[in-house]
């Protein structure tokens, strides 16, 4: 029986280009790029940073503390931040943590944490917590840069730092990392909750070990040094400011700019993803074809 | 061979005289041979552009690559290209030749009766007029048919690698052997804070599979943990040592939970208590994992007191 | 379609005859294979072949397309990979790596992957092809299944298909754990605790695989390369033309329709139509693996650096056609036995071991199965519409659903993080859910195909029914004409003409001496 050549006839054709479209649009190719990879890792900061935030602030001078090398620095909040601080936390922590910070039944005591804990859940937007769950996770942050140092001073001032927490808040030197140490330290250190290429995963109990993509400098090494909820507490006994200092630039390099040297990353979570897009692209694609190619009868 | 039975629609037969069957005919306006499309000429517009589209493609991957090439584009090209060509090319098969349909018949596939008890008698006679009388030879035959194939399975298998022995049944650790991590250097007992962990093993067997631990400070950093009875000093001020291997299917246990005091296996989802003897609460595994007695030297570095009182890693036949 | 006619002795001469100062190249290279191997006979039924086009017949190609396109892709790979575990420090163009020290095989894929034109996108083709393959071979079973064309005389077809499934799994499963990385690398480390399990001989058989215990002493990877490029795809190749070849023996099974009967098989013929088709299929394959080759990363091994023992990630589930393995040994309860001296553990073995050898072992006695419940002896060559056989069906969706609910296991971490849900929750979920979904799963599917069978005309489309009033208020309903294409209109067939008058002028023939009629043709 003789048929029109329909426009739906050629939705399988469609939907390849289509699908291609959308890989280039997304994987931002162009043509003049060689088939030679980077031999730079695309670009990160390189030199030292303070902290940026969305909202445009006077640069935050920090009062030098402890700085055992020139890889990290600690250092704190001025002591004229404490007093705005505490009006701060009273309106915002107080809460549940207690008016001393000394924690109630509902938040645990936050003396002697230090400077890095307050501000790595605080910066993170963990804190304030909107709903109690397992596990805060992170959110844009309530407060600007100079209000979280605020909270942060006050905090400290209650009490002195317990000594295996740093008592300053790291400044990281990105340009003393070594990319390949930092790769074999992740790996062995980072990859077996974060995975391999940083996407989180998720822990037992409700708990998860959360994407690392979207995390400062300071606040990696802020982690790595605190150990929040789940994670470990690594100290300088265990990874050296050397070694944090090769983490962070591995992280906001390699792990936060993927070379994805063959296209869309699918999440960079493997073969759960990619065998969904085999599955639904390759072999459900082909099929359409051959439901066009064949009869319906 | 197609029979020359009747057919409809203005077709016709020819015969040969001798020749085995016959050759059907067709008129060229046999609605059979026309082409599947309504309109053949947009038919064949469209499917010349979808073979110019593929020649495109196929062009455009040739010049890409030789400027370069670039993974993206070579995809976008290549498929495009083979795509378009394919689809074009399906598309004149489905179109543009005659639309049929066309028949073909069976022939059956069973001989008859008789064909099938003369091969079956063929098989069976021929078979007695070896064996007949010669049984002893026929098992001899047989034995040696036997051994050869068992024999034959020797190079195979054996000649692969060398036998489990006590492979399975120790590692590395010895008494007295110094935890080091992975680049060599001696754990001191000031290293790990409270929640801290660190891959280690033996001195001088930095990296090695089977004896690769888990060291982790739960607790506090002046107190002894005991975890099982037995076990009062294997774990000195606040150090545990587990093995990494995983006792369901041995990948390595480094997720350390330390809200939790857990040992999540990444695999197959096992949960091991640190504080119990990494005794499994959750998952497949089936045992916990085996601990490695430490102990603090007088310049305060770690060191095994003894190597593991178990195999370590998933469970095999011969163990106990 | 060209005409031979012949002649008593059987040389053919018609042609040329007429033509005799310009000999038909075609004619004549015809006799000289004819003259050689007998081709003319036989080849003449070959193009006459006819292949039924329903849609559901090209899964099948879907799989051999995919695997024409290993062969070529793999190819192409084996002339840049180096399967050694041999250590060197890398030193090639990807940064983060440079000073690490990495195994040959690593290596070179990563050499491969940036350094080789094209070689990305033709490594990524052939990993693509691989998950595509196991892919199509599933739906081409399941089509297999539901519409019963494994009944006899196919039930050897049906047997050899499901040996190509697994000799498929496994090549996929040896071929992306060659490049030696730390995903591929803990899968190995799986499926040597997985040997280890097995009673009696499981010790012996991992040291001799692999060299000793893990990792061994690096023999592992050049023999995995070896039999996934030569012994496996020998294998498959050889079952691959036992396969087409039954095929072709017993030519293809159809759908009943208007014409089409037990004894005849009603379709295109192999030549031109078939070829044209399913060449041009096998360009569309080829296209949508290049694209997905170029546009969807897979495998990015340069992302996760060189297997260690010592080394973990998180989310490493197997490539996605052993799911349902993985997803077994999840669920699985911690169940090991000791007893006299012994360890049997049953939560490896079972889920990992008995559990496939159980279901490949079902798959393949099915068609005897349903032969001696149903009591059908008889020979087949029409397919079953699924809903004709409630039972059958029921059982194939049970069973999907089954293996879907496994696959899903293997995702628990994937899905307790997506969804927010805890992790524990998951796994419990799925260890009741593999039992409830499939048993759900199959009722519901028997019901429906008893409520489809009982409608007449379901899943067609229906005619438009225009209901009038009269003016006394009488209605009336007039059924309107059927859409194009949904009438029974369809030509009787016709076998394949051996000779078409392209020049559309009938012209008296002559007739020659033997009773031969010559066409004339200009």
């Amino acid at each position: 029986m003789q048929k029109r050549l329909r426009v739906t006839h050629l939705l399988p054709g469609l939907l390849v280009v289509g699908v291609a479209l959308v890989g280039l649009l997304t994987s931002g190719a162009s043509v003049s790029q060689a088939a030679t990879p980077p031999t730079t890792v695309p670009a990160a900061t390189a030199s030292a940073t303070t902290a940026t935030t969305t909202a445009p602030v006077a640069k935050v001078v920090l009062k030098s503390a402890t700085s055992a090398s020139s890889t990290i620095k600690y250092n704190l909040p001025p002591s004229s931040y404490i007093a705005p601080g505490q009006t701060l936390f009273e309106l915002n922590c107080s809460s549940c943590h207690g008016v001393d910070a000394s924690g109630t039944a509902r938040a645990p005591n936050l003396q002697g944490l230090g400077p890095s804990t307050v501000d790595f859940w605080v910066s993170t937007g963990r804190m304030p917590l909107a709903v109690a769950t397992a596990q805060p996770v992170q959110k844009p942050p309530r407060f600007d840069r100079k209000q979280t140092l605020q909270i942060v001073a006050f905090v400290n001032s209650l009490a002195s730092t317990a000594p295996d927490y740093p008592s300053g808040i790291p400044t990281v030197n990105l340009s003393a990392g070594n990319l390949s140490e930092g790769n074999s330290l992740f790996v062995l250190n980072c990859a077996g909750c974060h995975t391999i290429t940083g996407a989180g995963d998720a822990l037992s109990n409700g708990f998860q070990a959360p994407s690392l993509h979207k995390i400062y400098p300071r606040q990696i090494a802020e982690a790595i040094r605190t150990g929040p909820t789940q994670m470990p507490h690594f100290g300088p006994g265990n990874l050296s400011n050397q070694q944090v200092t090769d983490i962070v630039k591995y992280v906001t390099t390699v792990i936060q700019h993927p070379v994805d040297q063959g296209g869309l990353g699918l999440g960079g979570i493997g073969p759960v993803a990619e065998g969904f897009i085999g599955l639904l692209f390759g072999v459900g694609g082909i099929m359409l074809v051959a439901f066009w190619l064949g009869d319906r009868k | 061979m197609t029979d020359h039975t009747d057919v409809t629609s203005g077709t016709d037969v020819v015969s040969g005289n001798g020749a085995p069957g016959g050759v059907p005919l067709a008129k060229f306006d046999d609605p059979h041979l026309q082409p599947y499309a309504k309109n053949a000429r947009r038919a064949e517009m469209l499917i010349a552009a979808l073979l110019l589209l593929g020649l495109a493609g196929f062009c455009a991957y040739g010049g890409l690559y030789w400027v370069g090439g670039q993974t993206q584009w070579e995809g976008v090209f290549g498929g495009v290209g083979f795509f378009a060509f394919g689809f074009g090319l399906s598309a004149w098969g489905k179109y543009l030749l005659p639309q049929g349909p066309f028949v073909e018949e069976r022939h059956s596939l069973a001989s008859t009766e008789t064909e099938v008890e003369a091969m079956a008698s063929a098989i069976e006679d021929r078979g007695k007029m070896v064996f007949y009388r010669r049984g002893f030879l026929g098992t001899i035959l047989g034995a040696g048919a036997g051994v050869m194939g068992i024999v034959l399975a020797f190079p195979l298998l054996r000649s692969l690698g060398p036998p489990p022995r006590k492979t399975f049944d120790t590692t590395d650790w010895r008494a007295g052997s110094y935890l080091v991590d992975l680049d060599g250097n001696r754990i001191h007992k000031a290293d790990l804070e409270v929640g801290g962990s660190l891959t280690v093993f033996p001195e001088g067997f930095a990296g090695s599979s089977a004896s690769q631990t888990m060291l982790i400070r739960p607790g506090p950093t002046d107190v002894d943990i005991v975890t099982l009875p037995g076990r009062e000093t294997w774990g000195p001020r606040g150090y545990l040592a587990y093995s990494k291997l995983c006792t369901h299917a041995g990948c390595p246990v480094g997720l350390y939970e330390e809200a939790l005091q857990k040992l999540l296996c990444p695999c197959h989802q096992s949960l091991f208590n640190i504080l119990t003897g990494a005794n499994p609460v959750f998952g497949p595994a089936p045992r916990p994992l085996p601990q490695l007695p430490l102990m603090i030297d007088s310049a305060g570095f770690l060191v095994a007191q003894a190597g593991y009182d178990q195999p370590v890693g998933p469970g095999f036949w011969e163990r106990s | 379609m060209s005409a031979i006619t012949s002649r008593p002795g059987g040389r053919v001469r018609g042609r040329q005859s007429r033509r005799a100062n310009k000999p038909d190249p075609v004619v004549a290279g015809v006799r000289w294979l004819d003259e050689r191997l007998g081709v003319a006979k036989g080849g003449r039924t070959l193009l006459d072949k006819i292949f039924p086009d329903h849609w559901s017949f090209l899964l099948g190609e879907i799989a051999l397309y995919s695997f024409v396109v290993l062969i070529a892709t793999g190819i192409f790979l084996s002339l840049y990979f180096i399967p050694s575990a041999k250590e060197l420090i890398y030193s090639g163009p990807y940064v983060p790596l440079r000073g690490a020290r990495v195994s040959a095989a690593f290596e070179s894929t990563v050499n491969l992957s940036f350094s080789v034109r094209s070689g990305l996108v033709i490594r990524q083709m052939h990993h693509w092809a691989a998950d595509v393959f196991v892919g199509a071979i599933a739906v081409h079973m399941c089509r297999i299944f539901f519409t019963g064309a494994f009944r006899k005389p196919r039930e050897l077809n049906w047997m050899i298909g499901i040996t190509l499934l697994i000799l498929a799994l496994t090549n996929g499963f040896i071929g992306y754990s060659l490049p030696d990385d730390l995903v591929s690398g803990t899968g190995l480390r799986i499926m040597f605790s997985i040997v280890l399990s097995i009673p009696i001989v499981g010790s012996y058989l991992a040291t001799f695989l692999f060299g000793g215990n893990f990792p061994g002493d690096g023999t592992i990877i050049p023999r995995l390369f070896i039999i996934h490029v030569l012994v496996v795809p020998l294998i498959i190749l050889g079952l691959l033309g036992a396969h087409l070849g039954l095929l072709v023996r017993q030519k293809h099974t159809q759908f009943p329709g208007h014409g089409r009967t037990e004894k005849n098989v009603v379709g295109s013929p192999m030549y031109p139509t078939f070829i044209a088709k399913t060449t041009g299929f096998m360009f569309v394959t080829t296209g949508v693996l290049w694209a997905l080759g170029g546009l969807a990363q897979i495998n990015p091994i340069w992302q996760f650096g060189q297997y260690e023992p010592y080394k973990i990630s998180y989310a490493v589930q197997p490539d996605w056609y052993m799911g349902w393995l993985d997803g077994a040994l999840r669920i699985m309860p911690p169940i090991s036995w000791t007893l006299w001296g012994h360890t049997i553990p049953f939560v490896i073995l079972f889920p990992a071991v008995l559990f496939p050898g159980i279901c490949f072992n079902l798959f393949y006695v099915w068609p005897f199965v349903e032969a001696k419940v149903t009591g059908d002896r008889a020979e087949h060559n029409l397919l079953d519409r699924p809903r004709d056989k409630p039972r059958r069906t029921a059982i194939g969706v049970a069973s999907l659903a089954f293996f879907f609910t496994l696959f899903a296991a293997s995702s628990t971490d994937v899905l307790a993080n997506f969804f927010k849900i805890s992790l524990n929750e998951v796994v419990w979920f799925y260890r009741f859910a593999v039992f409830i979904i499939p048993a759900a799963a199959g009722i519901f599917a028997y019901y429906l195909c008893l409520e489809m069978s009982g409608v007449p005309g379901i899943g067609r489309r229906k005619r438009a029914v225009v209901i009038t009033r009269s003016a006394q208020g009488e209605y009336e309903s007039v059924s309107t004409e059927p859409r194009p294409g949904d009438g029974e209109a369809e030509l009787a067939p016709i076998p394949v003409p051996g000779r078409v008058d392209l020049n559309g002028d009938p012209e008296p023939v002559e007739a020659a001496s033997s009773g031969v009629r010559r066409i004339p043709r200009r």
